[in-house]
């Protein structure tokens, strides 16, 4: 969309108008949709809201209302304009939440300090950071199951036997979104992942050389997939008066915890029925 | 605990959170700031429940303080949002083991060890929220060159 239409001398008041506001729908598309990077990929619900006020302000847009939360957000700017983004789930990347707060100081830094167009394109940018190698995320994943093994009193062969289990957790997970062509259900991921974990920790903890504290090993292991950081997020929501959003984090948090259990659960019917002393 | 264990927990309490940092995808120049604030947090938790003494949530509360005022700082050194370091960094305290422990006992119909595991869980959590809220409300001058963003 060019900048300026050459405008026919015959339609020129209503072509001008016309252009602003054919502007004003692209800032606030924009808007909205950096609104909908933040909240996407872990940005916290206020702000998100925040944020896109800032925006709004720097590009002048006028009437700018918006309400944010957790899975969604609602946009209303010049009296006819509306704007809604369905944010179903989220994927922590906080790279991306960096590029956009980035894009928003520089819009506010004054006026003119950013064309619509630029932003537009830093926002396209921001968007498509790319996924860092899965082959990193697997080794962070394992060393940070061994640590919270470690963390939580144990010693060498908790370690150990924490690292095995989270990389079977993070293993099921890699396979199964590569199975299902990334699309696989977040229930079943988890208590797929989880039961795997369990059922190595199990395995490899009752007998052989990594015999060890069984329990702290799972634990640590489970670190990696249960929703403390969604959890303590959404209680400050809520001190944040902001319940909605709380709430649907807690129960978010419920349901993840809720199918780890349910995995583990499992592995150790499994191995109760194989006879291997749980 | 003695003053190696202390030096052990911190460096693995770093390694920890920066491992997390990895995988939340936080850019590289943030990391060893994501693993300074997780290892500071967890520490004064160790202290907290130590030598202080201290309930679990109570030494929670007490961490979330130091850990929240260096993410603080990191953000505003960095010139990065403060939601990078603190989720990062709170890693390591939040009741991630509470949660699930709480749900095992729901699945396996322990109704007492349910209610106490979740009161726990939720005192834990509410430590934490309310630690970083009160950090973050400290009114300070505004960084330059953003008058109208104070964190929350």
């Amino acid at each position: 969309m060019p900048d300026e239409l050459p405008a026919a001398p015959w339609a020129k008041p209503e072509s001008a108008l016309a252009q602003r506001q054919l502007r004003t729908h692209r800032a606030v598309e924009l808007i909205t949709d950096a609104g909908k990077t933040l909240l996407e990929n872990g940005g916290e619900v206020f702000r998100a809201q925040q944020t896109m006020e800032i925006m709004a302000r720097a590009l002048g847009v006028p009437g700018f209302h918006c309400y944010v939360i957790t899975n969604g957000i609602f946009v209303s700017a010049d009296g006819a304009l509306h704007e809604i983004r369905h944010v179903p789930s989220v994927s922590m990347h906080l790279a991306r939440v960096e590029a956009v707060n980035a894009l928003s100081r520089r819009l506010a830094a004054g006026p003119g300090a950013m064309t619509l167009e630029e932003a537009e394109a830093a926002l396209a940018a921001a968007a498509a950071l790319p996924d860092p190698d899965p082959r990193w995320q697997f080794l962070a994943g394992v060393g940070g199951a061994a640590g919270f093994a470690f963390l939580f009193g144990g010693a060498l062969p908790e370690m150990l036997l924490a690292a095995l289990a989270g990389a079977a957790e993070l293993g099921t997970r890699l396979l199964l979104a590569r199975l299902a062509h990334g699309r696989v259900s977040r229930l079943f991921a988890n208590v797929a992942a989880s039961a795997a974990g369990a059922l190595a920790a199990l395995l490899c903890g009752s007998f052989g050389p990594l015999a060890a504290n069984v329990d702290t090993a799972t634990i640590g292991a489970l670190m990696i997939l249960t929703p403390g950081v969604s959890l303590t997020m959404g209680v400050r929501d809520l001190v944040n008066a902001d319940y909605l959003s709380g709430t649907i984090r807690l129960f978010d948090a419920l349901l993840v915890a809720g199918s780890l259990a349910c995995g583990v659960a499992l592995a150790w019917l499994l191995m109760g029925q194989l006879g291997v002393p749980v | 605990m003695s003053v190696w264990q202390y030096i052990a927990h911190f460096i693995v309490a770093m390694a920890a959170t920066a491992c997390f940092a990895v995988t939340f995808q936080v850019p590289k120049r943030h990391y060893l700031a994501c693993g300074m604030t997780g290892a500071v947090g967890w520490l004064a938790y160790l202290l907290g429940t130590g030598p202080l003494g201290l309930s679990a949530p109570l030494a929670t509360l007490l961490a979330a303080l130091p850990l929240t005022a260096l993410a603080r700082l990191y953000a505003r050194r960095h010139k990065a949002p403060l939601t990078l370091f603190l989720v990062c960094g709170i890693f390591p305290l939040v009741p991630g083991a509470g949660i699930y422990y709480t749900a095992y006992a729901f699945l396996h119909g322990q109704s007492a060890e349910f209610a106490a595991r979740g009161a726990e869980t939720a005192k834990i959590a509410l430590a934490l929220a309310l630690g970083i809220a009160l950090v973050c409300g400290l009114p300070l001058p505004a960084p330059k060159g953003r008058p109208d963003q104070q964190p929350r």
